[in-house]
């Protein structure tokens, strides 16, 4: 983390020594390009980082998170919990308007939770999230309860997230829900303006933002599929800042004359899951000279241009739930030898890689993972999947291979939210089961509002899992941001939200 | 002389009852094109659910998602009804024009328009620079048989069919964008942006153009009545433009009408590269999002706009050879 921050920081003096002869300009425009169009604004309605990435930009939460993941006073300016969990209360920021002029207040919050945990928020992916909120009561004008169907640790963090995002009601009833699908209102640092499907999304600044209007006067975002493209974009002087670089394009901008790399540590890890029923990784033996077969750090230099770590249980540095104690399987094709003849498994034995087809860098990890198992012995073939069938019917059906893709970013940065997924009984990353014991864990750690003994559990998880070798972990992918040298002041956090307010760019 | 090629079981005697061949020619066309469209709609709706489940799709990055989550989606999008009720609501729609809602992106028709428009645009400005560069080009290989200049141009057509049209656009992007910053890489945003698209299509469909203008071309020349024609002591000129081209049109366009079909193919691809607003990017997003309505409507308007391109065809026939008669 320190060695990240201090990369970040030359990156930033960087971007800044160039620019010292221009004035920083709170007039300029700014214009980001990204892969994907979300296709609806309205909060209840995604799961997807495209629209945090901009959508942060238009509302906010009770609570947030900055960029060291700390929570941060958002709408709410401060909150207590009570009656051991199951009840919640904040005291809400006074003054503030929603873009159309509509007062944000207590009633707007209740409204909004209303809505999310009622028929609305049903038809959509972010309810599932907020099923331990039973109800929101109005106190006051300025303070709100809520209280919980059960004590839900990680709800605060949860209340930074998209589906709760304040939404305006008046604004909501009087011009439907479609309308709202397609043009947001909130009371975030930026308005917005207009929106074409596909193409872009322009917002202006909101010079009324309750923290301050923002650097920059314009923020208009781009949608470009195509890797490439975006980069040509900001080699051509069109966008000045993409997101979703791929790692084989860090060295082109490195080398470009206008542009620069901004790098931070994310919450996506990348994993192979083992089949535990009925192939010949059952044995856990096998499964452990399967991690050992493999060398995590050559991976990361070699496809991930070095922007990455390798990780010993399915989380980052970042987690809650780390355990720096833990140790992977160290690098050694000997002992893997060794264990895969105690196993029994002859030399040759065939085995397969089911993985998701639409990831290149992973295509290409993929295809030295063969190269590693071969160095063991192993006659190890690959199965690129497209993604619709592979999360569809392969996984949660349990037809994989002996090998699969697991690689899961959990935005909570808390590692219930990944390790429930994948070693508790009955969820759809976990098709083969675990054991009673990790059910167990799992459970516990969920009903604690204890943090501490959370932590001490979820580390616990993880050495299990580290024991019976489930996956075979293999890496913390960094977020890789291109950003064109006129940009000043950008710091992204490790959530892939790009909140843009301290940003501005020389014109 | 000979009849035209390819379309012999067509030229013939008039039906007794042919009072209006074309009319009724169209209203047998468009009974065929119906059971056609059916079939493919039919086919399209039932084979896009079996690839995946939007519910799990939409879900995919929540951590927790019990079966009664997934159930709720369905049943907020409609899929928990028959499948002849789904596929009966969307024809239905299809037919009075209410394209109904995306499951993730709103009102269809708007999207439907922009991106049909886009690609229109996009296919008739290739198309159209093809001809301009096959067609004269084409000609004058023929007339000049085995000079220099055929030899160039027979290399060059085939040098440009061996462009694969991705490598094509990503290589016209990093000389006239990243290099020489005279063209927008991505997007539409004016005349300009339509220029390195229209390129990358239209070299493709400008090389095999080509090669049918000079093969057909060639043909004709040594044909009886253009001997004919020369003995009568027509120019040069008028031997060419108003008797071989005319003649030697009918496989192109033939072909073209073919062609149509791949060509919509083709710009998927090149829409990608560029950015461009179409039906392709369009198709491309409702696929990776399982989004049914979109993907079955984009198909039933491409499928419908492939069936018309035909039948024009067919029907320009008549206009390049009056022998021709429609059954």
């Amino acid at each position: 983390m320190t060695d990240l921050k201090s990369r970040l920081l030359i990156a930033a003096l960087a971007a800044t020594t160039a620019l010292t002869a221009a004035p920083a300009l709170a007039e300029g425009t700014l214009t980001v390009a990204q892969r994907q169009d979300p296709a609806n604004w309205d909060p209840v309605d995604t799961f997807l980082v495209a629209w945090g990435s901009v959508a942060s930009n238009i509302y906010d939460g009770l609570v947030r998170r900055d960029e060291n993941l700390d929570l941060q006073p958002g709408l709410a300016e401060s909150w207590e919990v009570l009656d051991e969990g199951m009840r919640i209360r904040f005291k809400l920021r006074e003054g503030v308007q929603f873009h159309n002029g509509e007062p944000f207040n207590a009633e707007a919050v209740k409204y909004t939770f209303d809505r999310l945990l009622g028929e609305v928020g049903g038809a959509g992916p972010q309810q599932s999230n907020y099923t331990t909120i039973y109800r929101v009561e109005v106190v006051d004008a300025t303070t709100v309860d809520f209280h919980m169907a059960q004590p839900d640790p990680v709800i605060l963090t949860k209340l930074s997230g998209y589906g709760a995002m304040i939404v305006p009601p008046q604004y909501i009833e009087e011009n439907g829900q479609e309308h709202f699908d397609m043009n947001p209102v909130g009371t975030g640092p930026f308005k917005f303006v207009s929106y074409e499907q596909g193409a872009r999304i322009e917002l202006e600044a909101n010079a009324e933002y309750f923290e301050g209007a923002p650097e920059l006067h314009g923020l208009v975002f781009r949608f470009i599929r195509e890797d490439a493209t975006r980069l040509a974009e900001l080699q051509s002087g069109g966008v000045d800042l993409v997101t979703d670089v791929a790692f084989s394009a860090v060295p082109t901008i490195e080398a470009a004359d206008n542009a620069g790399i901004v790098a931070v540590a994310g919450p996506s890890i990348y994993s192979l899951a083992l089949k535990t029923k009925d192939a010949v990784t059952e044995d856990v033996r096998v499964r452990r000279a399967l991690n050992m077969a493999v060398d995590k750090q050559a991976l990361i230099d070699a496809f991930l241009a070095g922007r990455g770590s390798p990780i010993a249980s399915l989380q980052g540095e970042l987690s809650f739930g780390h355990d720096p104690e833990l140790e992977g399987y160290p690098f050694d094709p000997q002992q893997a030898m060794a264990l895969l003849e105690e196993a029994g498994v002859a030399p040759g034995t065939e085995m397969t890689i089911d993985y998701r087809a639409g990831n290149s860098t992973f295509n290409e990890v993929a295809q030295a993972l063969t190269g590693f198992f071969a160095a063991v012995g192993l006659n190890v073939g690959l199965n690129p999947v497209e993604d619709g069938v592979f999360l569809n019917e392969i996984v949660p059906q349990g037809r994989t291979n002996e090998m699969y893709q697991f690689s899961w970013g959990g935005w909570t940065f808390d590692f219930d939210n990944t390790a429930y997924l994948t070693y508790h009984e009955g969820e759809k990353w976990n098709p083969y089961g675990t054991s009673d014991e990790m059910n167990a864990l799992l459970d516990e750690q969920r009903q604690s509002p204890d943090q501490e003994l959370r932590e001490e559990i979820l580390q616990k998880v993880a050495q299990l899992a580290h024991e019976e070798a489930y996956h075979i972990p293999l890496y913390n992918e960094e977020t890789v941001y291109a950003v064109a040298d006129r940009v000043e002041g950008f710091v992204p956090a490790p959530d892939k939200r790009l909140r843009l307010t301290d940003v501005s760019v020389a014109e | 002389m000979q009849p035209a090629r390819g379309i012999a079981p067509r030229a013939g005697t008039s039906p007794p009852e042919a009072d209006l061949p074309i009319l009724s020619f169209i209203l047998k066309r468009v009974i065929q094109a119906g059971f056609v469209l059916v079939a493919v709609t039919l086919f399209v709706s039932f084979a896009i659910r079996l690839t995946g489940d939007p519910a799990v799709m939409m879900l995919r990055e929540s951590a927790n998602v019990t079966p009664e989550d997934l159930a709720r989606i369905r049943e907020g999008l409609g899929l928990n009804r028959p499948f002849l009720v789904q596929y009966g609501d969307f024809i239905g729609g299809l037919l009075t024009g209410e394209l109904g809602n995306s499951f993730f992106r709103g009102a269809i028709a708007p999207l439907i328009s922009g991106a049909l428009g886009a690609t229109l645009l996009l296919a008739l400005t290739s198309l159209a620079v093809s001809l301009l560069i096959s067609v004269p080009l084409g000609i004058y290989a023929a007339t000049h048989r085995g000079s220099f200049g055929d030899q160039l141009v027979r290399v060059l057509s085939l040098a440009g069919l061996s462009f694969p049209n991705f490598w094509l656009g990503i290589m016209l992007v990093l000389i006239f964008s990243v290099t020489l910053r005279w063209l927008p890489p991505s997007g539409f945003t004016g005349p300009q942006s339509l220029i390195m698209p229209a390129v990358t299509i239209g070299v493709i469909l400008t090389s095999t153009n080509l090669r049918i203008v000079r093969t057909t071309m060639l043909d004709v020349l040594s044909s009886q009545f253009i001997m004919v024609a020369r003995a009568k002591g027509l120019s040069q000129t008028a031997v060419i433009y108003k008797h071989a081209l005319r003649n030697s049109s009918i496989a192109l366009v033939t072909y073209l009408g073919l062609q149509f079909g791949s060509l919509m193919g083709g710009l998927v691809v090149v829409e990608l590269v560029f950015n461009w607003p179409g039906m392709g990017t369009l198709a491309i997003e409702a696929i990776a999002q399982r989004d049914y309505p979109i993907l079955q409507t984009v198909i039933s308007i491409l499928a419908v706009l492939i069936v018309a391109v035909n039948l024009l065809v067919d029907l320009t026939y008549m206009l390049l050879d009056p022998r021709i008669r429609l059954e």
